[in-house]
């Protein structure tokens, strides 16, 4: 008497000796992989239907962050940032302090998702992958603050989103931007206030 | 009904029914279990397709023109999968469905794993990358594909076929 596993075995590898010439469990599988393959299609469609339907669609062929920044840039500069200081980087004592103090301009560098899900207080979303819609969401209010500095950061660890924004608002002619290197993992961990929804 | 799997006098399998109520309560619970998973991880994708598709493109085993393709189309097939695996009706084609994705999700990870990759798999909502994540999602991954494999062979249509 056959096993569990080897009947298992039969119906995926489909040995003849064990499952006969017409076996229907054989031909069952292969019609249900048939199906799953046409549900797959199905799911491509649908996909490619509510991805009309969002404001920003995304195009068929990939591109990597780099290259979709660097698009994103040359629309609102015409020459790529070359041979750019890198901006200050600060510390957590010190971004705190001015997050408690509001004396600077908090910018989360994250992708809307991660910001809705949580954020410094406070903060603006002026995110690395929607870089040219949000900055020019944001230019009125970055403008009025012109004095302040300005102060960006990202998930933390190795993330380049802040450095990459820091350096294009430097580009873009402000001129006090800095860096906070622990990011939003460095800020979460120290269990500082959060705060929670859409880009403000 | 469920069934238990033996062979015949004529050395093929065949799938005999028996019935046990406690055993339907379970195929119910996981396969309500893996729906929502797998509805939840769909519509969380669903939110945002760029940040999948960064996570399928930082594996760097897909072909760069299938990546957006597939950023598009795995989260509403993981819904439509989750919503057939949950309903009786659809319980074949859904488990398929969701065993064979958690065998993608596993072959990708350990590619990544054994590469010394650290990434965001993406395969369930987005977090900060780290190895320890990618391992447990390595395990959930197996449970979820044990559980399909075992909600699977239970619907097959064949179970109600008694010995002779």
């Amino acid at each position: 008497m056959k096993n569990l596993p080897e009947c298992l075995r039969s119906i995926v590898v489909g040995r003849p000796s064990a499952l006969g010439e017409e076996s229907p469990l054989k031909r069952r599988f292969f019609r249900d992989v048939a199906s799953v393959s046409i549900l797959m299609l199905a799911g491509l469609v649908v996909g490619l239907g509510i991805n009309r339907l969002t404001k920003a669609p995304l195009p068929l062929v990939y591109q990597s962050p780099e290259e979709r920044f660097s698009a994103s840039l040359a629309t609102l500069i015409s020459t790529p940032p070359l041979n750019l200081l890198p901006p200050t980087r600060i510390q957590l004592e010190q971004f705190r302090s001015a997050v408690q103090d509001r004396a600077a301009i908090i910018l989360d560098a994250r992708p809307s998702v991660f910001f809705k899900d949580g954020h410094v207080p406070g903060a603006l979303n002026l995110a690395r992958d929607n870089f040219t819609r949000d900055f020019q969401r944001l230019v009125p209010i970055l403008k009025l603050a012109e004095e302040k500095p300005i102060i960006v950061y990202c998930s933390g660890g190795d993330c380049h989103d802040s450095r990459l924004v820091a350096n294009a608002l430097l580009v873009l002619g402000f001129s006090n931007v800095s860096v906070f290197t622990g990011g939003w993992d460095a800020w979460s961990a120290a269990k500082l206030p959060v705060s929670m929804g859409g880009a403000t | 009904m469920v069934s238990s799997k033996t062979s015949g006098v004529d050395g093929r399998c065949h799938l005999r029914s028996i019935h046990k109520p406690n055993a339907d309560v379970a195929i119910a619970i996981i396969s309500l279990a893996l729906g929502a998973i797998f509805i939840y991880a769909g519509t969380d994708k669903l939110r945002d397709f760029l940040v999948f598709a960064d996570s399928i493109a930082a594996f760097a085993i897909v072909p760069e023109k299938l990546i957006n393709l597939m950023a598009l189309g795995l989260p509403p097939f993981e819904v439509i999968a989750g919503l057939m695996i949950a309903l009786p009706v659809g319980r074949r084609i859904g488990s398929l469905s969701i065993a064979l994705c958690s065998v993608m999700f596993m072959l990708a990870l350990s590619s990544a794993l054994m590469r010394g990759l650290t990434l965001d798999c993406g395969c369930f909502g987005t977090g900060t990358p780290s190895r320890a994540r990618m391992w447990l999602e390595m395990c959930l991954d197996v449970f979820i594909c044990s559980g399909a494999l075992y909600v699977y062979l239970d619907v097959n249509p064949h179970r109600y076929r008694e010995q002779a």
